[in-house]
């Protein structure tokens, strides 16, 4: 476990009491979109306005000047041109604030000018021990304390739902992005705990945020969006990461592949080293996963948090539809997993129990007309043979005669094994409902056999990051 | 460790940002980095002494600190077999290099003379380097020599430091891997010789970190049992108005 403090970061999403500086009564500005956040009743904290303009904001009180707050504030979101920010944190100085969110841009992303404004303020942050987020960002959203400073209206961008099985939380660099996947993932239903957007990463940084998400119960996957490092904290970075993956998966997807090699460079080795090559060398060698994009990012989040990870490569595909089975086992194959027929053994004790119409193989085709029980002897033979680590579920619903209790013996007999499930479903209207009710029961569930076999893999990979050695890999591939 | 420190130091006194190819094979042999016999001659009878001790086939480089690309000032002759060719060679070499530095406009220094090898017997041809990131940091790399490297750009990446078994993946990563283990009745190559060169040149950059760029290329890898040999091996130091 890492031993640096992270209580100076907790304070960012369980603040019981923020002001909002530069709160503004004209609609439409940022001002007034941060503070309409806070006055929503999911948030229990309390909240100030902070501007010489007003005496209040859309109903709460509003103040000059920090220090005529009279209760203590926790942390203090800045949404005032940059010019002012330094006599801003003066104020947050002189009130012994130890957290501030810098929403305003115009600091060091838009030349020297911008730089030394930045400067200035982290100097007195630095001199006070106040941590900063940001500036240029949309900062945070916390799923279950309601912090929410994201300036985009809810009706255009949607806030996500923490869940009760299990959640992500996301690092974005880019504010535009950490905004896009918050009415995504809500879209998604995908159950979020914190999004973080860290713009110019003047104080607080993605190391700061990876030692607190290690730590942080709600937390089950930690995701990052990153362009690349500054100077040197590509090297922190993966010293962070590789305390924590083995006991908390991280996933990265990072732009800026195709940044060029060293134009200078006088070795042959330099040459043909780009950042992007030694970025991927330090996520592979620090067990973190990279992913190619955010839709892939999603698939393999939601299974590694709401799954156990692999303790192996061998896959059983269950199907009551032969085309779905086919097409899952093929994209497994081509993602490196092992999918191994039956042994004699199995093959005899499962023909026994299955009507003599049923494939056994690998995959096992139950057949259109299955009901649950069919699933049910197959699970029962095939994990008490354990001949497999991991098992992917086809279940289509389109037929009557499989009824929703096949989610029951599906969870049921996930968590009994402790072996990961993963579930594939593809349908309409009925089925994404049904869908729904699989992960609410802690299985996640995807509308085509690809993005099954991609969480399938991830949690192998995971599985292979977590237990080493002790992975038991059987299929020795040809691929590099 | 003190033999490295000491050289990088005079290569800088010289204003020198790499270090010449006696001093890294001195550096890499005190991290037992398996090496061909070497020696240096300031003159033709020297090299052919050095040549007849070390024992023949031989091969000379240039030793200047004002040539970093040897080959471009014609300052490489290989496999010289007997003392008139060792002879023939030293004195080309000179003049070759002369001619350099008067294309260049320089005055070449000529003090340190040649660097003597023994020519090593050709093995698979490996290159082991290290490059210094900015974001990140030393990483070496490893990869097949000749059109793997130079056409499919198939080689793979570690921080340093790294450990045997991130070694051992390093390899398994490469497309050309199955060259190393052996194909069409070829005897697999010695990757325990390999992957102790990787190690090594890790530990080597570790304790050096002003080392900014190096190249052990080529690495020859012989059979299983055989071992393997750094034939050719340049290191770049950071320029003494940067800091390390």
């Amino acid at each position: 476990m890492p031993t640096v403090s992270t209580e100076s970061i907790d304070v960012f999403f369980n603040a019981r009491s923020v002001a909002i500086y530069g709160a503004s009564a004209s609609q439409n500005s940022v001002g007034q979109a941060i503070v309409q956040n806070f006055i929503k009743p999911q948030y229990t904290g309390k909240v100030y306005a902070v501007n010489p303009k007003y005496n209040q904001v859309l109903g709460i009180p509003c103040y000059p000047t920090l220090q005529d707050i009279e209760e203590n504030v926790d942390l203090v979101v800045v949404a005032v041109p940059a010019r002012i920010t330094p006599r801003v944190f003066e104020d947050i100085a002189a009130k012994g604030i130890k957290a501030a969110i810098i929403i305003s841009g115009g600091f060091s992303e838009t030349g020297p000018t911008g730089a030394e404004l930045e400067d200035e303020v982290v100097a007195i942050a630095k001199k006070h021990g106040i941590r900063v987020i940001g500036p240029n960002c949309v900062g945070v959203v916390d799923t279950h304390s309601h912090i929410d400073t994201f300036f985009l209206p809810e009706y255009r961008c949607s806030r996500p739902r923490p869940s009760n099985v299990a959640n992500i939380s996301l690092v974005s660099q880019s504010g535009a992005f950490a905004a896009a996947i918050s009415d995504w993932t809500a879209e998604l239903g995908l159950g979020i705990s914190k999004l973080i957007s860290l713009g110019n990463k003047c104080d607080v940084d993605d190391d700061d945020l990876l030692r607190y998400l290690a730590e942080d119960s709600t937390t089950q996957v930690i995701c990052y969006y990153t362009e690349g490092y500054d100077e040197s904290k590509g090297r922190t970075f993966f010293d962070t990461a590789r305390k924590v993956t083995p006991y908390k998966p991280i996933l990265v997807v990072k732009s800026g592949k195709g940044s060029k090699a060293r134009a200078a460079a006088s070795s042959h080795t330099g040459s043909l080293a780009g950042s992007d090559r030694i970025a991927g060398a330090a996520y592979e060698q620090s067990g973190v996963i990279r992913v190619d994009n955010f839709e892939h990012m999603f698939d393999a989040a939601k299974a590694l948090a709401m799954q156990p990870a692999a303790r192996g490569d061998r896959v059983l595909m269950i199907t009551n539809g032969g085309g779905l089975g086919v097409m899952t086992t093929d994209a497994l194959e081509a993602l490196n997993l092992a999918i191994p027929s039956p042994s004699e053994e199995l093959n005899k004790r499962l023909h026994e129990r299955l009507p003599a119409y049923c494939a056994v193989g690998n995959p096992i085709d139950v057949v259109g007309d299955t009901d649950a029980s069919r699933y049910d002897a197959v699970f029962k033979e095939a994990i008490e043979s354990g001949e497999y680590d991991m098992f992917v579920v086809g279940m289509l619903l389109q037929t009557p005669s499989l009824g929703m209790d096949i989610t029951n013996v599906i969870a049921n007999y996930q968590r009994m094994s402790g072996l990961p499930f993963v579930v594939v479903s593809m349908g309409g209207a009925f089925t994404t409902k049904a869908g729904e009710i699989m992960e609410l029961m802690g299985v996640p569930t995807y509308a085509t056999g690809e993005k099954a076999a991609l969480a399938a893999e991830a949690l192998a990979k995971y599985g292979e990051i977590k237990y080493g050695d002790k992975f038991n890999k059987t299929l020795v591939s040809d691929k590099p | 460790m003190k033999e490295a420190k000491k050289i990088f130091k005079t290569a800088l006194a010289e204003g020198r940002t790499f270090v010449l190819e006696h001093e890294a094979k001195n550096i890499m042999r005190a991290y037992g980095i398996p090496i061909p016999p070497y020696s240096t001659a300031t003159t033709a009878d020297d090299a052919v002494a050095k040549a007849k001790s070390i024992g023949f086939p031989v091969v000379l480089k240039i030793l200047s600190k004002d040539i970093l690309h040897k080959s471009d000032a014609g300052g490489v002759k290989i496999n010289l077999k007997s003392e008139s060719e060792v002879r023939k060679a030293f004195n080309e070499i000179i003049e070759n290099a002369k001619s350099y530095g008067r294309e260049k406009g320089i005055d070449v220094d000529l003090s340190r003379g040649v660097f003597v090898s023994s020519f090593a017997n050709m093995g698979t041809e490996i290159i082991v380097g290290v490059t210094r990131d900015p974001q990140f940091g030393h990483a070496l790399m490893v990869g097949l020599g000749g059109i793997f490297v130079e056409v499919l750009k198939d080689v793979s990446f570690r921080l340093i430091p790294f450990t045997e078994s991130d070694a051992r993946e390093m390899l398994k990563e490469l497309k050309a891997y199955k060259i190393l283990e052996g194909i069409r009745g070829e005897a697999p190559r010695d990757v325990d010789a390999l992957v102790k060169i990787m190690l090594s040149v890790s530990k080597m950059v570790e304790e050096n970190q002003e080392i900014t760029e190096l190249d052990c290329n080529p690495t020859f890898v012989y059979k299983v049992g055989e071992g393997a040999l750094v034939v050719d091996a340049r290191i770049l130091i950071d320029s003494p108005n940067k800091k390390a």
